[in-house]
């Protein structure tokens, strides 16, 4: 429609446009074809950018969405799950994801993908945020780009170790696994310094091989000297400070721990995978020190025909007493095949070259060697009683002189077989049943009965009135006659013979000077009579002795009651000898005879004139004759002394050598003795030189 | 072309938009191509504590629809995808008629055009709830929604559809008719 003026209107101006196309083309159009370029850009941005698609197989999927589940490397997303599905034939899941090409390259054969959940354990708690999060998909490379890879196989557990981590992986060995797990700590001086990665059985099952890593810089504590050995669990101990409880860590307690310590310098530096034993304490880790743990290990088998009870795995091997080794393993094997088969038991011996003389770089070959040329001299494997109380045995390397040959036979089986020899294990429980049966047959009974009576008999013998009296009688005896042999009298006998002597010797001498050695003969006569006289006295003195020394012989005969009484009648009749003037009189008589024939003699010197010679002479024959009266008296007294020892000799010999009484005696008669060996003496003196009487020589 | 001045203020007149269908079908056509991303990708960036979603136009109305929420799928349905495609479909036929001389009744053309310029505004609800949401849910690690590129995209597209049936110049219906006769 259009405006028609009122008046004149105008004419209606109408063309078809006529213009050619691009003239007519709006800048309106611009804005699609920027928004399709806007479009196309970003799909191709879009395109360009996506991430490069990698394939993660799992055993299973756990939580793991497409689209949500993403990849992170040190906790920063570089990934994300496209899908998920089963690999042909169901064997694993299948875990398509896209990562960044910026970390794209650098997934080579060492990347590895974990995913990690929530994991409580006693060291912590860790994966908590996946907890709300969902799970994730945690990788880990090296940042070497190497040969990049797109196809990866997922670990069930995390890898302890990161491939970015600093530090040094060692391999440690142990017998017993049961005390170590996976993440279980690994300590130095108490702070923990690395971790062990999951024990895994050795390829030939003998050890647990657990891989320990410990972190940069604390790695460098670690030298060929190092020992590593079990902290798990605690011990207690008892001393002299009282009870110590030994704890390590919570963690070690529950999980298990190594720890580790480098006592010695000395060692060399090492690197990734050395190989390290665990020893079961410290105080044994440090005794290793002075040997090499990882030197090799010569491994022989024994093959014994006994039982191996009391044989435990770490036993001593010893070589003339010296531990060269230890037991390893034992285990029954069969031996030969068929109806030959049997069964042998068989120690595994660890021997270690170092220990047998050869050099710290011996080879087990060396080992074998030598052993080789031992056994055909004689060496002989045996077992032999360690500990007889626990029943342990060890095993014993000896040379037989006479063993038959043997070869070390290096075919039958894992390992060379040394020959054994008979064991010597003494069987404990044998030895004290002989023992037990010895004390048994012995007639303890009959001796006890034998011992009461006796002790009965004593008992009744020592409460009688009359026994109690005899050692007191005997002891006053005993002191009598020390007093009487003792007594200056009787000791002044042998004195005044002397003086007599010396006087008839001055007096000879005169008689010499004056010539009448006619006159002198017949005194001369006289004085050997007396000297025969005082021979015959002196006969007896030896008698005594006699008597005396069978006196202790017969003791033994006598009966002790019949004893009691003659002793008491002994005593009687010693005192009444003692008590007899007699006896008291017999020293002073002699000693009077003696003093008149010393008068005598002083006063044939002081007359000194020569015709009362004859008179002197018929005096001295006279006081020889006084002389000889004098001692002829001594027979009578020996005689007197015989009889009481002989009396005594029963009292005596009741009694023991030893007691009071018996030394008393002894001592009494030993007294009695000597003065009667004086006396003897002095008879021989007399008796060899009878002129000595005279002459004084 | 010798434009008529007008008397009063010596502007240019004309009796028709002779660029009018150009920038239509230039508008019509970046409102399908910004039509394209805003279905691909997200609308709604949903973080809860627990999980992260990121939910296109499409997608939400299966969810809504697997929740059970039937009424709540059929206003996103057809304020998000009916729409904006029927606009698509109605500013083309529009065109394509005036550009064919459709024998089509006028009437029912004009009609159409009128209800298409009239809906134009309402296709913007989306983008309004996507607008309130993001400023309102930002419970930082409890729950926040962002807007998601679809959001733009889809803004952009209502806007150049909205454009292109404003440059619909609808005498076009009667020139075609008549010179038809």
């Amino acid at each position: 429609m259009s405006d028609t003026p009122p008046t004149n209107p105008a004419e209606l101006d109408i063309r078809p446009v006529k213009q050619r196309i691009w003239k007519r083309l709006s800048l309106v159009w611009l804005v699609p074809i920027a928004a399709l370029s806007i479009s196309l850009w970003a799909a191709w941005q879009n395109y360009s950018d996506r991430g490069t698609l990698i394939t993660i197989s799992f055993e299973n999927a756990s939580g793991i969405q497409a689209g949500e589940t993403v990849i992170k490397y040190r906790d920063v997303t570089v990934g994300e799950v496209e899908s998920v599905e089963f690999a042909e034939g169901l064997t694993v899941v299948l875990v398509h994801a896209r990562v960044d090409k910026t970390v794209a390259p650098y997934l080579d054969d060492d990347a590895q993908f974990w995913v990690v959940r929530p994991d409580v354990s006693v060291r912590g708690i860790t994966g908590l945020d996946t907890v709300l999060s969902g799970v994730y998909i945690t990788g880990n490379w090296d940042t070497e780009a190497d040969v990049a890879q797109f196809e990866f196989t997922g670990l069930e557990r995390p890898n302890l170790t990161t491939a970015s981590q600093r530090g040094t992986a060692v391999i440690l060995r142990t017998s017993d696994g049961g005390s170590i797990t996976a993440g279980a700590p690994v300590l130095h001086k108490g702070i923990q310094v690395g971790y062990l990665e999951k024990p895994e059985l050795s390829f030939d099952g003998d050890q647990v091989v657990v891989n320990a890593f410990i972190e940069s810089p604390y790695d460098r504590r670690i030298t060929t000297s190092t020992r590593f050995w079990d902290t798990s669990g605690f011990s207690v101990s008892f001393g002299a400070g009282g009870v110590s409880l030994d704890v390590s860590s919570l963690a070690s307690l529950i999980e298990g721990g190594i720890a580790f310590d480098t006592v010695v310098s000395g060692g060399a530096p090492i690197r990734d995978g050395h190989r390290f034993d665990i020893f079961p304490d410290n105080a044994s880790a440090r005794d290793s020190l002075f040997t090499d743990p990882n030197a090799e290990v010569l491994e022989v088998a024994a093959l014994f025909e006994e039982s191996v009870t009391g044989l435990t795995a770490g036993a001593d091997v010893r070589f003339q007493g010296i531990r060269i080794g230890e037991v390893s393993d034992i285990n029954a094997i069969v031996v030969g095949d068929g109806d030959d088969a049997q069964v042998r038991l068989q120690a595994v011996l660890a021997i270690e070259p170092s220990r047998i003389g050869l050099g710290g770089e011996a080879t087990a070959d060396d080992a074998l060697a030598l052993l080789s040329e031992f056994v055909a001299r004689g060496l002989r494997a045996r077992m032999v009683t360690g500990n007889i109380l626990a029943g342990t045995l060890y095993v014993e390397l000896i040379e037989l002189e006479e063993a038959l040959p043997a070869i070390v036979t290096l075919t039958s089986g894992r390992y060379p077989v040394i020959p054994t020899t008979e064991s010597q294990i003494s069987d404990v429980a044998a030895t004290a049943e002989g023992l037990l049966a010895r004390i048994n047959a012995l007639p303890v009974e009959d001796l006890m009965d034998g011992a009461i009576d006796m002790m009965d008999s004593i008992e009744r013998l020592a409460n009688d009135e009359a026994t109690r009296g005899v050692p007191a009688s005997i002891v006053a005896l005993a002191d009598e006659t020390r007093a009487l042999v003792q007594s200056d009298d009787l000791q002044a006998i042998p004195n005044d013979l002397r003086n007599v002597i010396a006087d008839l010797n001055g007096l000879v001498t005169e008689a010499e000077e004056t010539g009448l050695i006619a006159d002198f003969d017949l005194a001369i006569e006289t004085a050997t009579a007396a000297a025969k006289n005082i021979e015959v006295a002196t006969q007896n003195l030896p008698a005594i002795t006699a008597e005396i020394e069978a006196l202790t012989a017969k003791a033994n005969s006598l009966e002790f009651e019949a004893l009691v009484t003659s002793a008491t009648d002994t005593l009687a009749a010693i005192d009444g000898f003692i008590g007899t003037e007699e006896a008291v009189a017999l020293p002073g008589s002699l000693n009077g005879a003696l003093e008149e024939m010393r008068g005598f003699l002083a006063e044939v010197r002081e007359g000194g004139a020569i015709e009362n010679v004859n008179d002197a002479l018929a005096s001295a024959n006279e006081a020889a004759r006084a002389i000889e009266d004098a001692v002829s008296t001594l027979p009578a007294l020996s005689a007197r002394a015989n009889r009481l020892v002989a009396q005594t000799e029963a009292v005596i010999e009741s009694y023991s050598e030893r007691s009071r009484f018996g030394a008393e005696t002894l001592q009494t008669l030993r007294d009695i003795q000597e003065a009667a060996d004086a006396v003897s003496a002095l008879s021989r003196q007399i008796q060899r030189n009878p002129n000595s009487l005279l002459t004084g020589r | 072309m010798q434009d008529t001045i007008c008397k009063r203020c010596s502007g240019a007149l004309q009796s028709r938009d002779t660029e009018s269908l150009q920038k239509v079908w230039a508008w019509l056509l970046a409102g399908m191509i910004a039509y394209l991303p805003a279905n691909l990708y997200p609308m709604l960036l949903t973080s809860t504590l627990t999980e992260r979603s990121e939910s296109t136009i499409i997608g939400g109305v299966v969810e809504l629809v697997e929740y059970g929420s039937l009424g709540i799928a059929a206003i996103v349905f057809i304020a998000s995808v009916m729409i904006p495609v029927g606009k698509f479909i109605a500013i083309a036929y529009l065109a394509i008629s005036v550009q064919r001389r459709s024998m089509a009744s006028q009437h029912e053309r004009h009609k159409a055009y009128e209800v298409v310029e009239f809906i134009g505004r309402w296709s913007m609800i989306d983008v309004f709830v996507v607008a309130i949401l993001s400023a309102l849910v930002q419970l930082d690690t409890i729950a926040t929604i962002n807007p998601g590129i679809a959001a733009v995209s889809f803004a952009l597209s209502v806007i150049f559809t909205m454009l292109s049936a404003q440059a619909f110049d609808s005498r076009l219906i009667w020139d075609a008719d008549r010179t038809q006769q």
